[in-house]
């Protein structure tokens, strides 16, 4: 998506386990829901 | 992530929806909810830098609902004009305004009164007049074309109905060579058409 809006140089530079010991923990793990730094460049 | 919202969702209920949680989390940070906030959060989940916290108004910290870490993805360099979208209560917007120092700026948007109100308050309680905090929406935002150095954005791009927009929004406020420190949820499984209409967990 963010390839499509234009941007360029996209990356995943990391990932959290976000949603750990909430009452949502359950749900995100059975969909992989996790947080992510994303870099993105407007050429 | 999908793109867009299923056809049949409500979206006026979803923003509705999302206006109400936030403002909740406002008012009462340590309330009952299915996210974390706080300072011990972002910095034991999310790897933000404990001291840097501390040096914040306390008003900024507590109400922190992000779901990642810009400031780990580049740093944000002094002079810049940063953007933050969905800003809430203002920590990252704070931390941002810190680095661009007295020559650059800040802007804070959120679209929930009460959160752009503690964030001018905690910018204000910061001493920092590098700040300025606009009501508006991810999906229109108000600023002008090509006017950020640096877009960032915390947990909130995901809430929004139709990516491709928001995304759009990004593209045209950055200036040529600017930086987008993308913060967000993703989700690796398809999701079923029952959990995507479902609007608590797209405001979860």
């Amino acid at each position: 998506m963010l390839l499509q809006a234009g941007f360029r140089d996209v990356a995943v530079r990391e990932k959290f386990d976000t949603f750990r010991g909430t009452s949502k923990e359950r749900i995100a793990r059975k969909y992989g829901v996790t947080g992510v730094n994303v870099f993105a460049r407007k050429a | 992530m999908a793109v867009a919202c299923p056809i049949d969702l409500d979206t006026r209920k979803l923003r509705d929806e999302i206006r109400s949680i936030y403002a909740r989390v406002a008012s009462d940070p340590a309330g009952e909810f299915h996210f974390h906030r706080g300072p011990n959060y972002a910095a034991e989940f999310l790897r933000y830098d404990r001291a840097a916290l501390a040096q914040l108004p306390a008003e900024s910290t507590a109400a922190f609902a992000g779901v990642a870490n810009p400031h780990r993805i580049a740093p944000i360099e002094e002079g810049s004009t940063v953007v933050d979208i969905g800003c809430g209560a203002g920590m990252d917007l704070l931390l941002a305004a810190k680095s661009a120092g007295p020559r650059g700026r800040a802007i804070g948007i959120d679209m929930t009164e009460s959160m752009a109100e503690k964030a001018r308050a905690s910018a204000r309680a910061a001493g920092l007049d590098n700040v300025e905090v606009r009501l508006g929406d991810a999906m229109s935002l108000p600023l002008e074309d090509s006017s950020a150095d640096v877009v960032i954005s915390n947990g909130v791009l995901n809430l929004t109905s139709d990516k491709s927009v928001a995304f759009g929004e990004v593209f045209r406020v950055l200036k040529p060579g600017g930086r987008f420190l993308y913060a967000d949820i993703v989700v690796a499984n398809e999701l079923s058409e029952s959990i995507r209409k479902d609007v608590d967990l797209w405001t979860g």
